[in-house]
């Protein structure tokens, strides 16, 4: 039997797989497909201070192979999260991830601070990149904002931090780099790619809010780049995502040096997905005489 | 929303064009046609492979729990819908549901259906539970032609009146239904109206009927869905008066008129 647990700072998985954030809601799983105890951690849809209403629809659009979306994170806000959400996903008993993004400096320490003052909590994910909130620039498109925010951030909990990068730069292991050194213990690659469509009846963007973010294995090429090229530069642990269907897919991201991989927009498309994934990964570690996940990590690296 | 929802396969029973470009499928899936309540839909794909990648939503017609059947009514539209026209008897496809927000409020008298064209497919499982409780049921159907007149002698059975509207005149009343409608309305009294179809044609007669204030009309509501189970919030339609959003897969398909703006922004 191979040993799919892995480590994300000092946090043991029992296996490397989980959902995106804002793909998953564990109080909603299809009766019998899988339980989300099942996977490695769970995490929820990013948590804003405020509640926020999320974008104008029309929020989704399908493409070759993908979808675009303006979702807009919709967000209860944290006071709702923490009495109504968080016991809840406590209860699924495995590692548990809480996904925040802060408007200001000021905003992510707090959440920071209030989160990592609840039990139960494994580690915290900056939701760093969302495209749709409307500014030109998103927290990890700018490396003097990425290394301030995460800098307070770590400064003011001991919790593990995840960065969850953006992929719309000119060099993400540049921006990769400055999140580990900032203090971050490991890093989310990739939110989604900025994207577009014309809805050619109404001749107007598809989108209520303009552009949108690409996701599904159309990108799943563009992703793979960004985490082999990242795992040549840092030390932390990478969570590979984008475009991720079924066990192969996870496969070549072990191979490129990821840790952990999360499924997120195929979870619409087969909700039992990540179930299949669980087991094509042990049955390949068995097939090709691996004990350990941990020994695929980063195998394809022959430059 | 149901308590689980079945995510799997299900077997093509049968299917036929009629009309031209609109399908009607029945499938085999135990679960799902035993716990399907009126106003509740299944996502469905029936091909494999990622382009196209997402599952497509379609009504519950009708279920059979003796033949574990459910009905559903497809309007070709688009490259998934087009795909759906190679389905044979015994194919498998994925599905999921029941989804949506079954209808549990059946504490009126009487009521008008308004639907237009596949319209007619959300309303006849709704329309055939209210018969049973002693609701009386007033039908108008509306299409572009006699042909695409959808569910006729379905409805005909359980609505103490039918009358039709078509753009050509072929049956009934040439003209919009809502002109129909505010025909039947002006000599009849009713509690409710239930319409579906007609988009932005329907609604601005909708509108006043509703904000006049003399009856509650209530919408099926359509919009693009990824995951219809109300995961990633792409479906959303905006409250009324309201800086916040319903999701038509959890919170509906079925709105009060009043309670949602813009309900009609994709129209086939």
């Amino acid at each position: 039997m191979p040993d799919l647990s892995v480590e994300i700072a000092d946090v043991r998985l029992k296996n490397p797989v989980l959902p995106a954030s804002g793909t998953y809601e564990p109080k909603i799983v299809p009766g019998g497909v899988f339980s989300p105890r099942a996977l490695g951690a769970v995490i929820n849809k990013t948590v804003t201070l405020a509640p926020q209403p999320g974008n104008p629809p029309p929020r989704i659009w399908e493409t070759p192979c993908g979808m675009l979306n303006s979702i807009g994170i919709p967000s209860p806000g944290l006071e709702h999260f923490i009495t109504n959400d968080l016991p809840l996903l406590r209860k699924l008993n495995t590692r548990l991830i809480v996904s925040i993004a802060g408007f200001s400096v000021k905003e992510f320490s707090e959440l920071a601070e209030r989160i990592s003052e609840q039990d139960g909590v494994d580690l915290i994910e900056l939701n760093l990149s969302c495209p749709n909130l409307r500014k030109h620039t998103a927290w990890s498109q700018d490396i003097v904002l990425l290394k301030t925010v995460i800098s307070a951030v770590r400064k003011a909990v001991k919790l593990p931090l995840i960065a969850k990068l953006s992929p719309n730069v000119t060099d993400i292991t540049e921006t990769a780099l400055t999140a580990q050194d900032a203090g971050a213990d490991a890093l989310s690659l990739v939110n989604t790619f900025r994207g577009l469509a014309i809805d050619i009846r109404a001749r107007i963007p598809a989108l209520g809010s303009i552009s949108g973010g690409l996701s599904g294995p159309a990108i799943r090429p563009l992703a793979l780049y960004a985490v082999y090229a990242t795992f040549k530069k840092v030390g932390i642990p990478i969570i590979g995502m984008g475009g991720i269907t079924c066990w192969q897919d996870a496969i070549e991201y072990f191979l490129a040096g990821a840790t952990a991989i999360a499924v997120g927009m195929y979870n619409f498309v087969d909700p039992s997905c990540m179930g299949g994934i669980i087991q094509g990964i042990d049955e390949y570690l068995d097939t090709y005489g691996f004990s350990a996940v941990k020994d695929i990590i980063g195998l394809a690296h022959r430059d | 929303m149901s308590e689980t929802i079945y995510a799997g396969d299900a077997r093509v029973v049968s299917v036929r064009e009629a009309p031209r470009d609109y399908l009607d499928i029945i499938l085999e899936c135990t679960q799902i046609a035993a716990d399907s309540e009126p106003g509740q839909f299944v996502m469905l794909k029936s091909w494999s492979g990622n382009d196209p990648i997402l599952p497509r939503p379609f009504d519950i017609v009708e279920t059979n729990k003796k033949t574990n059947t459910l009905r559903l009514i497809i309007k070709v539209v688009g490259r998934g819908t087009m795909l759906m026209k190679q389905l044979r008897q015994n194919d498998r496809v994925t599905i999921s549901g029941p989804l949506g927000k079954p209808i549990t409020d059946y504490n009126f008298n009487t009521m008008v259906i308004l639907a237009r064209g596949c319209g007619a497919a959300a309303v006849l499982f709704f329309a055939r539970k209210a018969f049973t409780k002693g609701i009386t049921i007033h039908t108008i159907l509306s299409a572009a032609t006699k042909q695409k007149l959808i569910l006729e002698n379905e409805l005909k059975s359980i609505s103490k009146t039918l009358l039709t509207a078509t753009d050509d005149g072929s049956s009934g009343y040439q003209g919009l239904g809502t002109d129909v409608l505010a025909e039947f309305l002006a000599k009849n009294n009713t509690d409710r109206v239930y319409s579906c179809g007609g988009g932005p044609f329907y609604y601005p007669y909708l509108e006043q009927l509703q904000s006049s204030g003399k009856l509650p009309v209530y919408l099926f509501v359509e919009n693009y869905m990824a995951c219809g189970t109300g995961h990633c919030h792409g479906c959303a339609v905006k409250k009324k008066h309201k800086e916040d959003y319903y999701l038509v897969c959890r919170d509906g398909p079925l709105f009060r008129l009043d309670e949602v703006e813009e309900p009609c922004l994709i129209y086939q």
